[in-house]
């Protein structure tokens, strides 16, 4: 059951250390859990991003808010942080599954 | 050089833009401001914006600072009526051209839009290289 999970690896690397790898600068894609700890870094990524449009959302309510556009890039950037990591997760879930069927 | 770099690059413009406006405004705001003979009248804001080295910083622009135009003695005026006005009369009235004002509102509320559209525009194409992902 291990031989499947060591074949995902490189996928998932390979899809991810294009954004995640360049983004952050973090040798995660190279780390020795693979695919998990770029997935983790993707999601920690994506929860900074997350954090930043609600901390703007907040000022926007509370009127502290300098800038309209800053919020609406702040909501654009992580709902696209989070589109690509779902993205990237359905990926490496359809690949997992595609080795599963492979008739042995 | 971050994933949606576009999207912040754009925000820079949206900010000097924007500081234009305000600019813009408060040239506006005070085109009627009278001051006395013997003090300065108020002066037309300018923003000067400056560009952010994409190679070798995070692109886009940024306001470098903002300056004082038009001409410094303003425009005097003779009312001998107004309260401020001297022994001879004379009010100070600031130089700012409407015409000239009015002009530069439109430049920054079309340069706003025009980065707003790149934030679309980029989105969607973002969305649709995503979309890659999904077939």
């Amino acid at each position: 059951m291990t031989s499947p999970i060591g074949g995902i690896a490189p996928i998932g690397i390979g899809a991810v250390s294009g954004v995640a790898g360049a983004q952050t600068g973090t040798p995660a894609a190279q780390g020795t859990d693979g695919f998990a700890a770029v997935l983790a870094s993707s999601f920690d990524r994506m929860a900074g991003l997350q954090a930043s449009a609600d901390g703007m959302a907040a000022q926007a309510a509370t009127g502290d808010l300098k800038d309209v556009h800053d919020y609406i890039i702040a909501s654009t950037e992580a709902k696209l942080a989070t589109e690509m990591v779902v993205t990237i997760k359905n990926q490496a879930v359809a690949a997992f599954n595609e080795i599963m069927r492979m008739p042995i | 050089m971050a994933i949606f770099d576009t999207l912040g690059i754009s925000g820079s413009g949206l900010m000097v833009h924007r500081k234009w406006l305000d600019a813009v405004s408060d040239n506006m705001a005070n085109v009627n401001t009278v001051n006395p003979y013997d003090a300065e009248p108020f002066r037309e804001r300018l923003i000067v914006a400056q560009s952010v080295d994409y190679g070798s910083g995070e692109g886009g622009v940024r306001v470098a600072r903002a300056e004082f135009g038009g001409d410094p003695q303003g425009r005097v005026v003779y009312e001998p009526d107004h309260p401020l006005a001297n022994e001879e009369g004379y009010v100070r009235y600031p130089d700012i051209d409407m015409g000239d004002q009015m002009v530069q509102l439109l430049m920054a509320q079309r340069g706003y839009q025009a980065n707003l559209a790149v934030i679309e525009r980029a989105t969607s194409a973002y969305q649709a290289a995503l979309q890659l992902g999904k077939g």
